[in-house]
């Protein structure tokens, strides 16, 4: 297996709210890994509207990430057709961890890309035993290696400002499995604002 | 045999005999019974994992029974071989199972962790506070047991409770009770708290005398019984709380969690055995409920008494659907939740919405009917036969749900609308009783609590359909029933327009509408059954207001929001929804006053002419207040800290009283509501439960005067006396310096836009035209 | 209980937000008129919900023009009886 590469995502300089990335499409064979804070998604919708417009691309949603509009709005840049591109795009939102688990169970193996967004949160419920929930991310991610071998498979794990220690040692699992990794910082908010003149 | 009549007061288990049951005999007398009450899950995995699981389990024979059964799932839609373990102990039953999911972690596992009341009730069809018709053998074993009132009656017959009181003299958290309060038929004792042996020893007599069935108390959850069994303890006297001997009390302990971003406290527990406990202050929806509703939600829910009043709505429901699928051979999975199923996004912005609101016309209406659907959500979930297992994800022609891409699977009745019917059609008929039940008879407290119990049964099915936790719940089922409420909505809508009504205002399941000939509640008949029949759902008329007002959002008086309202129906009866006289942080002084001027314009026919008396009784108030004359606790707030006291950063007035509370070494747990009163200077709050007690002079009066004045012109704006003028008029008959006129609110977002020149002529007949 | 989506109002929230700059760039006099825009798409948010665009703005648009055209008419109305009365 291949050592994992981490790289570290270019932003090209934007307006605050908008940080455009560009995430090059997953690929066969390997588990694409995008660690990043929730600022990402406008790039994650983006992303889903390259492959939308190629074909049927599999969205789950871990964690209530999924923005319609945003992919609507990136969808609307590139085509008057954003309707039929949307249909492409089949959603699940999973907002347990063992919901998680049954859909990744049941997806069809037919080579469609599959992006899962936000993959840790269902994974910290408290009200879920730790072992339960490590037991469970170990089952998630077989099926996800499983299907990596006959589809482009990317992750996103969103990184927020207070890590505890069971979200690093969940992520840890999660960085295991993954072939390529990409690392997003949070965009740094200007001490000042730059004068005129 | 001897058999005897009379009803299932409690049930549980025991580590030797089984499931123990107590009666009430209509004879008289109380009886314990036990019966052998194996309990069975269900283990489902492939066939290599199941037979490990039985090699395992299979060492000890006589303890556990294995076989295969054939169970239904219903997720599936089929049916599926399972590994039925069956525990002949009930005691030992959560143990073996617990034991078993650690070690085999991987399978799936069905019928676990279930109320004991739930099994019995689905063998045989008993349920606490059934009656029923029991025989016994000589060693007193349960050997047969025959419903005779199910849980669906009407007019069940009352059962003969036994009910003792206990209360302390005050709430413990205000201040140190100093006096327990006993009551029992007719009888009241009170005895010192602090004298304990003589306490101790009268109320061991009165509970052996008396013989209670139910144990009814205040504060017995969280600070009485505890008190009692510590200080019984400590003296060496034993009360007999439990009839049951040999068993101590059942605790549970207390919990704060996190439910959809709100916080939730639970008081600790104490469960009694052979004998009821209720803490009318732990019990939920006492207020509504009383303990004919809390009776009605025990005998539909199939929990035990104790049980059943403590939880919430959304467990009741949750048993009531256990119990249909333990009847119908329907597996009750454990842990496993359905996924959402795979849909195009394009079909997300039509499915993931709630109930159509109209943004209202703010002002007042004349002659508006209001009509609803009668339990909208449920009435869909079975008319339309939504259940998790019935949405079907390749739609064919027919039954489909509108606008969503999917269709329902009407064949067979599913689950839950099998476990709603009944429920709903007693409601309905409570609902419809009532409407002819003179309000002096006595009956009629009895229906309202009980349809009060069961409104709030159905009112949260709904929500819990699409649960993430829910046993059976399904995120499509809820955007279903959400889908065919909006269509039966607009339906509605179209119905009314067509028959030439305008349409005020729609809100989820109902719709206010006003035709100048349609007066009557005789003339709005026709459009009920329109709809009804376009809809296939009842719709029923709420009243018709003589005048209703709609009232702007409390942040901008100008933009219209959907459920502030009040108004008079025709028959004199006050609705007020969302203003001060509603809410439940708002204080007494305030919605008190605030009812009071709606009773005074209810009560002519004109309001303008109930103006002047409004006026005078506003003055009035506003002197008793400054006069010191309203007692301190009208003037409580009470609301709930939203966060933890670390999340803010400039403190709310109730944070500032529970750092108070908490400076003299009283804690307040997030979600519960904090009473204080607004005083003078710093921190401006009072927090009332601090053990001194609060300075009259410290009021701050010019708040309260404040508050009932911007209260008093929610009300009385419609006509012409808005919180300035009011302020103006009610304070200039006094002597006392004239307070600030309150600031401007927001200002509207209509401003006026620069007017071209006009001829000057014609703008004088412009100005006649326009309103 | 299981809302993705964000609701009509923020929407419209959100569009008056990207929409920031232009209003900023307007003359005072034309930013109440802007304003006075969205107030009106506002008394139409329950009918911009129920079409659940996936671009709402034409939603949003289009209530504008509902509530200008409405005022045409109320408009047509009061010069027709200006005009009868002059006649």
């Amino acid at each position: 297996m291949e050592s994992p590469q981490t790289h570290h995502l270019q932003t090209s300089a934007d307006e605050k709210r908008q940080q455009i990335t560009t995430f090059p499409a997953p690929k066969t064979g390997k588990i694409s890994l995008v660690v990043a804070p929730k600022t990402v998604v406008e790039s994650m919708m983006s992303m889903l509207s390259t492959l939308a417009l190629r074909g049927h691309v599999i969205v789950i949603d871990g964690g209530n990430r999924f923005d319609g509009y945003a992919l609507a709005r990136a969808l609307r840049r590139r085509t008057h057709q954003v309707q039929p591109a949307l249909k492409q795009v089949l959603l699940s939102r999973a907002f347990t961890c063992y919901q998680m688990v049954a859909v990744l169970a049941e997806l069809p193996a037919d080579g469609t890309p599959v992006v899962v967004l936000d993959m840790l949160s269902t994974f910290l419920d408290e009200n879920v035993n730790l072992n339960k929930r490590k037991r469970l991310l170990d089952t998630s991610l077989n099926l996800l290696r499983r299907i990596s071998e006959a589809a482009p498979v990317a992750v996103w794990a969103r990184t927020h400002s207070t890590v505890g220690d069971e979200d690093r040692q969940l992520l840890i699992s999660l960085l295991e499995a993954a072939q390529d990794v990409w690392e997003l910082q949070a965009p740094e908010a200007p001490a000042h604002q730059p004068p005129l003149f | 045999m001897p058999e005897f009549t009379g009803w299932l007061l409690d049930l549980f288990e025991d580590p030797h005999e089984g499931l123990i049951l107590y009666f009430i005999d209509e004879a008289g007398a109380r009886r314990r019974l036990h019966q052998p009450f194996p309990v069975t899950f269900h283990a489902l995995g492939t066939n290599a994992e199941l037979r490990a699981l039985w090699q395992h389990l299979n060492s000890r024979p006589r303890e556990i029974a294995l076989s295969r059964a054939q169970q239904t799932d219903v997720f599936k839609r089929r049916k599926l071989t399972t590994l039925a373990v069956t525990v002949h102990n009930p005691y030992e039953a959560g143990r073996v199972f617990h034991q078993t999911a650690s070690q085999f972690p991987k399978l799936e596992y069905a019928n676990a962790d279930l109320q004991i009341s739930l099994r019995f009730a689905a063998q045989t069809g008993a349920f606490p506070l059934c009656r029923c018709r029991a025989a016994e053998n000589e060693d007193h074993q349960l050997i047969e047991i025959e419903v005779l009132e199910d849980a669906w009656q009407l007019k069940p017959d009352p059962i003969p409770l036994r009910i003792l009181s206990l209360s302390p003299d005050v709430a413990p958290h205000h201040a140190r009770p100093r006096r327990l309060n006993i009551g029992l038929e007719g009888e009241d004792y009170q005895f010192d708290l602090g004298a304990w042996r003589p306490l101790l020893v009268n109320l061991r007599a009165l509970i052996q005398r008396y013989d209670p069935d139910l144990i009814l108390t205040d504060w017995g959850d969280t600070w009485l019984l505890p008190l009692l069994l510590k200080q019984s303890e400590a003296y060496h006297i034993p009360l007999g709380l439990n009839r049951e001997a040999g068993r101590g009390v059942s605790w549970l302990d207390e919990r704060t969690y996190f439910s959809y971003g709100q916080i939730v406290y639970r008081g600790q527990q104490v469960h009694l055995f052979g004998r009821c406990h209720i803490d009318r202050q732990n019990a939920m929806l006492w207020k509504d409920c009383q303990l004919d509703g809390t009776l009605e939600t025990c005998r539909v829910t199939a929990l035990p008494l104790q049980t059943s009043s403590r939880v919430s709505p959304g467990t009741g429901i949750s048993s009531i659907e256990m119990l249909t699928a333990l009847r119908e051979g329907i597996l009750v999975p454990w842990q496993k939740q359905q996924a959402e199923m795979l849909k195009p996004a394009a079909d997300l912005f039509s499915a993931d919405q709630g109930g159509l609101v109209y943004q209202p016309r703010i002002g007042v209406h004349k002659n508006v009917a209001e009509i609803d659907f009668v339990s909208l959500y449920p009435a869909i979930m079975v008319h339309f036969n939504i259940s998790p297992e019935t949405i079907l994800p390749d739609p064919h022609k027919d039954n489909i749900v509108p606008a969503l891409g999917l269709a329902i699977d009407t064949s067979q009745d599913g689950l839950i609308p099998k476990a709603l019917r009944p429920l709903l059609e007693k409601r309905v008929e409570l609902k419809m009783r009532l409407a002819s039940i003179p309000t002096w008879n006595p009956v009629r407290k009895n229906f309202e609590r009980r349809a009060a119990a069961l409104k709030w049964l159905l009112v949260t099915c709904f929500g819990y359909l699409g649960y993430k936790n829910a046993r059976f719940g399904r995120i499509e089922a809820h955007q279903a029933v959400t889908a065919y409420g909006r269509e039966a909505l607009l339906r509605a809508k179209e119905a009314a327009e067509d028959l030439g009504f305008e349409v005020i205002q729609l809100y989820v399941d109902g719709l206010w509408v006003k035709h100048p000939d349609r007066t009557q509640p005789r003339d709005i008949e026709p459009l009920l059954l329109e709809i009804q029949d376009r809809t296939g759902l009842p719709i029923a008329l709420d009243g018709i207001y003589r005048w209703v007002v709609f009232v702007g959002s409390r942040q901008n008086k100008d933009r219209p929001v959907a459920n502030r309202y009040f108004g008079v129906f025709q028959d004199g009866s006050i609705k007020v929804r969302g203003i001060d006289a509603r809410r439940r942080d708002s204080t007494p002084f305030v919605s008190d006053a605030q009812m009071h001027l709606l009773e005074l314009l209810a009560g002519v026919e004109d309001p303008e002419d109930a103006l002047p008396e409004t006026v005078a009784f506003l003055r009035e108030r506003i002197g008793a207040l400054r006069s010191r004359q309203v007692p301190l606790p009208d003037l409580l707030v009470r609301q709930r800290l939203g966060r933890k006291l670390e999340a803010y950063r400039t403190p709310s007035p109730a944070a500032r009283a529970v750092l108070q509370l908490r400076a003299a070494g009283k804690e307040m747990r997030p979600g519960q509501r904090v009473p204080f009163l607004y005083t003078l200077g710093k921190p401006g709050v009072f927090a009332w439960d601090l053990p001194q007690k609060p300075n009259p002079r410290a009021v701050n009066v010019a708040r309260y005067q404040k508050l009932l004045l911007r209260a008093a012109g929610i009300v009385l704006e419609s006509w012409g006396l808005n919180e300035e003028k009011l302020t103006e008029q009610v304070l200039a008959a006094s002597n006392q310096p004239r307070l600030p006129v309150p600031p401007r609110r927001h200002k509207s977002r209509h401003h006026r836009v620069e007017s071209r020149a006009f001829n000057p002529a014609i703008e004088q007949t412009l100005k006649r035209h326009i309103r | 209980m299981g809302r993705t989506l964000p609701s009509a109002t923020q929407l419209m929230h959100l569009e008056e937000a990207a929409l920031a700059r232009f209003r900023r760039a307007l003359r005072r006099g034309d930013q109440l008129v802007f304003d006075d825009l969205f107030s009106a798409a506002q008394k139409h948010i329950s009918a911009a919900a129920y079409a659940a665009h996936a671009l709402p703005f034409e939603t949003f648009l289009m209530s504008m023009l509902l509530e200008e055209h409405k005022e045409i008419m109320h408009l047509r109305e009061i010069v027709k009886k200006l005009e009868e009365m002059h006649a």
